[in-house]
């Protein structure tokens, strides 16, 4: 999906160490990620925030991922992509405890 | 006797639990071990309350719908306490029974954010070392059936590699041996020596 030529598979500590990355930037961000999650809610009152996010994500998907493929393309939809978003939003904002690790480990290895 | 008070806070959720330290076990007076009392509270809506005995259920159905939310696309869980479901990606219905007769179920809709504060505040719940951990049924690690297949696919390369490897150098050796002791060459020197 990404624009590489270069194909390394990922060892299990670099996939760890993503995972731990990952938790604790969501735990720094959730007010972030919650008021994207409420702005999506409430579409019609408050708007502001769920589109500058939904422009930015689409701004760096065109940027970093090869659009050719049919999975990026999807990505790129308005109409298919809310609910990618919003679920990944949801796994991040889910993993904001000491526990996160292992529970966003496990909701990957589940998705 | 004076009852112990502890709250958990996330954005628009607080989660507080009322109850006692268990003094037989020796524990310290901030400690609460036997939960007398809970409460819920959601910005704008109507206050939940209750029993020890409601607090694991409620809090293994949220936890139990957040994954079900996440995996599928209709999540819907049902309970003799609580049902849960998704009325669609971002608004969710609670509807909370009273376990006295004649009362009538408290319902509730909530948004992706307070779901993942509620999620939240019961995880400070779980996580804070001055309350005994209520035990819940859900899982934490990852599941058996997976840890398996992880388990049998190392299990399985580790097992067919070196065979693997091994018959492709008997293969290639002994196709460089058929090549030396051609039994056709052999047949046509004979013929050269004795031309008859």
């Amino acid at each position: 999906m990404r624009k590489s030529y270069v194909t390394n598979n990922i060892k299990l500590n670099e996939l760890d160490a993503l995972i731990r990355i990952t938790v604790e930037m969501s735990k720094y961000l959730y007010p972030y990620i919650r008021e994207i999650l409420k702005s999506k809610e409430n579409i019609e009152e408050n708007s502001v925030i769920w589109n500058d996010f939904n422009k930015r994500f689409i701004e760096l998907i065109k940027e970093r991922f090869n659009i050719d493929s049919m999975r990026v393309k999807k990505l790129l939809n308005q109409a298919e992509n809310d609910e990618i978003i919003i679920k990944s939003l949801l796994i991040l904002s889910f993993c904001i405890s000491n526990q996160g690790y292992q529970r966003l480990k496990n909701f990957l290895y589940d998705f | 006797m004076i009852q112990n008070k502890l709250s958990f806070h996330q954005s628009s959720v607080s989660l507080e639990i009322i109850g006692l330290p268990d003094y037989s076990n020796n524990e310290n007076k901030d400690q609460i071990s036997i939960i007398s009392q809970w409460k819920l509270n959601i910005v704008d809506k109507p206050l939940i309350e209750g029993k020890i005995e409601h607090l694991r259920p409620i809090m293994d159905a949220f936890y139990i719908y957040s994954n079900l939310l996440i995996k599928n696309e209709i999540p819907s869980y049902e309970s003799k306490l609580i049902d849960i479901k998704a009325d669609n990606l971002h608004i969710h219905n609670i509807v909370l029974k009273s376990s006295k007769p004649n009362v009538k179920p408290l319902v509730l809709k909530i948004g992706n954010s307070m779901l993942s504060d509620t999620i939240n505040c019961f995880d400070q719940l779980n996580e804070s070392p001055k309350v005994r951990r209520i035990k819940t049924d859900i899982p934490t690690n990852i599941p058996k059936k997976l840890r398996f297949g992880l388990y049998k696919k190392d299990k399985f390369f580790n097992f067919f590699i070196p065979p693997f490897f091994a018959i492709c150098s008997l293969i290639l050796f002994s196709s460089y041996f058929i090549y030396f002791n051609s039994p056709f060459e052999n047949i046509e020197k004979k013929e050269q020596i004795n031309p008859e």
